[in-house]
């Protein structure tokens, strides 16, 4: 090969540390060889040398280019070998891919993101890029929802967010446990107590797809226009580069085209939930 | 537009000297078919001109079925390609449309076109199955090949369609006879026949526009009746001159294999979490038929059926896409 770039060439990046969120999430966090610039929301393909790689979007600040921090649920084949890799490794990163969140669009808003799962790994960053650009923006308000309270990743995240000024955070837990004294039930139900001026407000839903679903339905509900939704795509992303069909989700290609579309965008393409 | 004519006992001798320093693959018939052959020396005689249309897609050429992306390497040896029908041509811009993307050059697929002359064949008549007229392509090149040659009255008539072609047909010794101008008129009363018999053999066939709201339009109801006989072989797919769905393996090195792929196959949508939204087969199957007069015409400005029939012929099952339209068009 010449010196012209390979899009399938991933660069290589040493994993320094990882970190047990929660049984089945960890944070990877890596050194690339070289400087790694991405925009919040947007993925990259992140491999184990020899197994095969899988899409994920970075969890860690676009402000930060020297090192990444990517957090992964343990789910398949690829993230089994990715969870008994220790400090010291390398792993491959191809990227970034992708539309992220247009977020000098946000300027002079409030900002609501919902929230589910390991939905919260793509919104930490994009709660680092809002707390950058705070001074711009009127509200952030989080309402994030996990399994059980012991499923709920990036715990100090919450008191910390709760501790910026225009920035709150809300937690619940669809099954609660002995010590847990917050709100129980789905992460739509955290909705019905929060204060926005929705006229001058965005939406963003990441997380799982029936979450993504139920949430897109009841922020619609509350009288958020179609154009007003991000929502954070979630397909089989395969070679990123709007090549390989496999995320082809109607006319868009979710690697090149989202994965972060308005709701106006996708609402007549057939089966964006499944 | 600009032609160049020799005899074809001077053409198949420049070919012979040809043959040390390019790589050689023509169409050729026998008893089997006609597909793409390796040619040596005593192949020459062998190619056949004219005929619509070899078995395999043009796209085997440039997208092989499996290649190392990260360290393939690309023989220097220069390749040439004689005997291609213009629906593969055609098929050929949406390829160029996807992999020569300025956003993401593929490199390897960019050399592979770099490296290769292309000479397109007319059609004289028609193959089982085709409709390229049906969806406005002509049964001749006239652009993105590099050459188009016909074989005909003991002559060739390459007809140059590129700077690539111009440059290529400079050695070739030229012929220059009064008899010239008969040669190229009874060429255009060819097409004009072939075109006829087109038009006769696909009659009701709605055209690709047409085909994208029929397609749009149906209820599920057909995808279920007609998926029926699929039995998510691919076949279609990997016959198709421009389904082009592919697979990243990896290997140890980080390097990366790219293998073709096919939305018909279950699991192609498959994430590790479990969601699946080609998981049934009558949605996997429409997804072929959205993607190929949908999803793609609206995304790119190439066409993603060619109507080189081939995905008619190839299917265990006897699906005939073209009578699910004419079909559609009636109800």
């Amino acid at each position: 090969m010449t010196n012209e770039k390979n899009i399938y060439k991933p660069l290589k990046s040493k994993l320094i540390e990882v970190i047990d969120e929660s049984s089945l999430i960890k944070t990877f966090v890596l050194i690339p060889e070289e400087e790694f610039a991405f925009k919040t929301g947007q993925f990259i393909e992140l491999s184990v040398d020899g197994i095969g790689e899988a899409p994920f979007t970075p969890s860690s600040s676009p402000q930060v280019t020297d090192r990444l921090e990517v957090t992964v649920m343990k789910t398949g084949y690829v993230t089994e070998y990715m969870h008994n890799l220790k400090p010291g490794a390398y792993m491959g990163i191809r990227g970034p891919y992708g539309r992220g969140y247009p977020v000098e669009s946000f300027f002079g808003k409030e900002v609501l993101i919902l929230g589910g799962g390991c939905g919260l790994a793509p919104i930490r960053s994009l709660l680092y890029a809002l707390e950058h650009v705070r001074d711009k923006l009127e509200k952030v308000i989080l309402c994030y929802g996990s399994k059980t309270p012991a499923d709920c990743i990036y715990k100090p995240l919450f008191n910390r967010l709760n501790s910026i000024e225009k920035f709150e955070a809300y937690r619940t837990v669809d099954r609660a446990d002995g010590e847990w004294d917050g709100a129980v039930g789905v992460a739509t139900k955290l909705l019905d107590k929060i204060k926005v001026d929705i006229k001058n407000s965005v939406a963003v839903v990441c997380g799982p797809p029936i979450m993504m679903k139920f949430g897109t339905l009841r922020i619609l509900e509350m009288g958020y226009k179609d154009e007003q939704i991000y929502l954070s795509m979630e397909k089989n992303m395969s070679c990123g580069l709007g090549k390989c069909g496999h995320c082809m989700m109607g006319e868009f290609f979710v690697c090149k085209d989202g994965p972060v579309f308005t709701y106006n965008e996708l609402k007549n393409t057939p089966d964006i939930w499944k | 537009m600009n032609y160049l004519i020799i005899d074809k006992e001077e053409w198949d001798r420049f070919l012979g000297k040809l043959l040390s320093s390019y790589t050689v693959f023509a169409s050729v018939s026998d008893e089997f078919g006609q597909d793409y052959e390796l040619i040596k020396p005593e192949d020459i005689s062998r190619i056949t001109y004219n005929k619509p249309k070899p078995a395999t897609p043009l796209k085997s050429f440039f997208l092989p079925v499996k290649e190392n992306v990260t360290s393939g390497i690309i023989s220097e040896k220069p390749r040439l390609i004689i005997g291609t029908p213009n629906c593969d041509i055609q098929g050929l811009k949406l390829l160029d449309e996807i992999y020569l993307d300025k956003d993401f050059l593929d490199i390897l697929y960019k050399r592979h076109r770099d490296n290769t002359v292309l000479i397109s064949s007319d059609c004289f008549g028609v193959g089982e199955h085709c409709h390229c007229l049906s969806y406005n392509i002509m049964p001749y090149s006239t652009e993105n090949a590099d050459l188009a040659i016909i074989s005909m009255s003991g002559k060739i008539v390459l007809r140059i369609l590129s700077t690539k072609g111009e440059n290529f047909v400079k050695e070739i010794p030229v012929s220059d006879s009064p008899e010239n101008d008969k040669l190229l008129s009874s060429i255009e009363k060819e097409h004009l026949l072939t075109e006829t018999s087109l038009k006769a053999a696909n009659k009701g066939l709605p055209d690709s526009a047409a085909t994208g709201k029929l397609v749009r339009g149906a209820g599920e109801e057909v995808w279920k009746k007609h998926s029926a006989r699929c039995v998510s072989c691919g076949a279609c797919t990997t016959i198709c001159p421009t389904c082009t769905c592919f697979l990243l393996i990896d290997k140890p090195g980080f390097e990366k294999v790219k293998q073709m792929d096919a939305c018909q196959y279950p699991g192609f949508e498959r994430t590790a979490g479990g969601e699946d939204g080609l998981f049934e087969l009558p949605v996997r199957f429409r997804n072929r038929y959205m993607c190929k007069y949908a999803w793609k015409s609206a995304k790119f400005r190439s066409t993603a059926c060619t109507g080189c029939g081939r995905c008619i012929e190839a299917c265990l099952g006897k699906i005939n896409k073209n009578e699910i339209f004419m079909e559609l068009a009636k109800s």
